[in-house]
């Protein structure tokens, strides 16, 4: 019986190889995770288009719109005296938000003009897309009050007299690239043993070349691990190799113990693995498999804290994130890579995943049958 | 032919998928060594009968053994015993000529030293020896039977089911597949063949005939053809399959 699972093994490892596609998938997608996607999956809200709208016509107001630009998250579109024109920019969609400096500025900053009144100033923000909205116009407030505090040494009016001093631990330098190589990994695992493998099965149903092996006396348990290996150790080849291009690449290494990665990717290897089984067995055909993968892609990948907090989603959200494996294993992974979590720290991922993975596990072999 | 020791015996077999039945009470035996022709109309319940026969499914009703295991709950010691063909090809067509027939020997368990010679006896007998490193997948139809049916007969099985094999070959390779299948009966293999040519039926020790999930006919060509008066096996498909069928 043991012979068996030597030929499996041979059979799986070669048609691997074999496919047009999977090798040099493997070998790219590490460099995809580092290089590219970390820049594209950035949440960092830069490159605001701002129209300004100068009545003031002051040598002031140029040295603001000079701070704004050079700020770097601001790109100039338009300077105009006409109010109407940059609501009309607005309106187009062309800028996304107006910062306008009405007449007095330059007074103001003088000190000719009562403390007690309202700066000449006005900001409007464009919130179709709420986040960027909401981050742009605190940078703008922010590019205003230190230029005001520059030119009058003193507070703005209305403003309170506290200064916080902030210091970050474990991304010093809030890199979101820091913060989505670990998630960016957990996705990629995912595909790699839970999606994968299942349309692998899937295939061999089509083709009729599961039937063969069932009407052989193969044991239903050597086919299935043996048809696992070979995407565990691309998985383990793909979580190693882009730690190790970050380390090269942008000089993260891993805060925590590699030992820890290992034991909770083959945990979610074991997870997915399971689920992508289950996925093969109540699927007649490739169609179909891709239909039920592309739905649950969605929810792991959209509920589960990899790109917004679990923490600010509604209380059903939350609940189906608790479901979802992938919540655990990104949570661990970013508490290892970034802050150099033990296994002290983060045992509840731990036993949430293996929790997960007994009942996936326990229901795709209960549901896989050689006979029927 | 030892025609006393039955290798396949099955009384009162019955599959139900829902309210329809597929394989309605049939009865039948199967000796050491024999042809066994399995017609029937598209649809008449022979792919279901030969499923169950091979362990891939299980009866609701009805008792039987092929090879001399219960086909109700004994289907992976059946599964050693058997070599099985069906009518979709399924060799691994990613895989090389070589590599099929050692991962079938493999999972048949013979050992590597048998796995070796079975590659080189079997290509010489297939006359494939130059395609030995060929990938299945660029094999033409013809070869890839043949093929099929050397490899599911690599463990030497005592019975071999072959659901439809000649289906789109050509009648060259048509012939040489059935002198293949008398080799293999002359060594005492039983093979149980289904087949929609019915000059593939003439060269069965025995037919069965079904229609809707019965046995209407089974006899050998000559008896059958005496009984329904026909001058070829066609002719008696035809009467006997050509009937209204029972209105489900």
């Amino acid at each position: 019986m043991i012979a068996m699972w030597k030929y499996l093994l041979k059979k799986e490892f070669k048609q691997y190889l074999r496919d047009p596609g999977m090798p040099r998938m493997t070998l790219m997608f590490p460099f995809l995770i580092i290089l590219v996607f970390p820049f594209a999956a950035n949440m960092e809200v830069r490159n605001i288009k701002l129209a300004m709208v100068d009545t003031d016509h002051s040598e002031q107001s140029g040295l603001l719109m000079e701070k704004c630009a050079s700020s770097g998250y601001f790109e100039i579109v338009d300077v105009t005296a006409s109010p109407e024109k940059a609501q009309e920019m607005m309106d187009r969609g062309k800028i996304d938000a107006i910062l306008t400096i009405n007449a007095g500025f330059a007074r103001m900053l003088e000190g000719s003009v009562p403390a007690e009144d309202a700066i000449p100033l006005g900001i409007k923000v464009n919130t179709v897309n709420g986040t960027r909205g909401s981050i742009g116009s605190q940078y703008l407030n922010a590019c205003i009050s230190s230029y005001i505090m520059s030119k009058k040494g003193g507070s703005i009016p209305g403003s309170a007299q506290i200064e916080v001093r902030e210091t970050y631990l474990f991304n010093r330098f809030q890199d979101y690239k820091l913060f989505m190589i670990p998630a960016l990994i957990v996705i990629a695992i995912t595909m790699m043993c839970g999606f994968l493998p299942a349309l692998n099965i899937v295939s061999e149903k089509e083709k009729g070349t599961i039937e063969q092996m069932n009407v052989t006396p193969v044991n239903k348990f050597a086919f299935i691990v043996c048809k696992m290996i070979p995407y565990v150790a691309v998985a383990f080849f793909m979580v190693f190799s882009c730690l190790l291009l970050a380390k090269i690449v942008f000089g993260y290494g891993c805060a925590g113990s590699l030992l820890d990665i290992s034991i909770f990717t083959l945990a979610h290897i074991i997870v997915m693995a399971s689920f992508g089984l289950l996925v093969s067995n109540y699927s007649e055909n490739a169609q179909q498999a891709m239909f039920i993968i592309w739905f649950f892609s969605m929810v792991f990948m959209l509920i589960s804290g990899i790109f917004t907090p679990v923490d600010s989603m509604p209380g059903w959200a939350k609940l189906v994130s608790y479901a979802n494996p992938l919540t655990y294993y990104a949570d661990a992974m970013r508490g290892i890579v970034l802050k150099g979590s033990s296994l002290a720290d983060t045992w509840v991922d731990l036993v949430c995943l293996l929790g997960i993975g007994g009942l996936t596990t326990t229901w795709a072999v209960l549901s896989y049958h050689k006979t029927n | 032919m030892e025609a006393n020791e039955k290798t396949v015996v099955i009384r009162g077999l019955v599959k139900r998928f829902g309210n329809f039945t597929a394989v309605d009470h049939i009865s039948f035996e199967v000796s050491k060594g024999e042809i066994f022709g399995f017609l029937g109309a598209n649809g008449a319940g022979k792919t279901t009968a030969i499923r169950i026969l091979c362990g891939l499914s299980v009866p609701t009703s009805g008792e039987g053994t092929v090879a001399g295991f219960s086909i109700k709950n004994q289907q992976e010691s059946i599964k050693k015993h058997i070599g099985y063909m069906s009518q979709k090809f399924s060799l691994y067509s990613d895989l090389k000529v070589w590599e099929n027939i050692e991962l079938f020997g493999g999972i048949y368990g013979l050992s590597d030293k048998q796995i070796k010679e079975k590659i080189s006896s079997m290509l010489k007998a297939l006359s494939m020896e130059d395609a030995r490193d060929m990938f299945v997948r660029d094999m033409p139809l013809g070869w890839k039977q043949k093929l099929a049916f050397s490899i599911a007969m690599v463990h030497d099985p005592q019975i071999v089911f072959l659901d439809e094999p000649t289906g789109g070959v050509d009648p060259v390779t048509r012939r040489n597949f059935w002198e293949m299948i008398y080799e293999a009966a002359s060594r005492g293999v039983t093979v149980f063949v289904t087949t929609h040519y019915m000059d593939e039926a003439e060269y069965c020790d025995r037919v069965s005939i079904m229609v809707d999930g019965r046995i209407e006919a089974l006899g050998s060509p000559s008896q059958l053809k005496m009984q329904y008066g026909a001058v070829n096996m066609d002719e008696v498909f035809t009467k006997i399959a050509g009937r209204p069928g029972k209105q489900q």
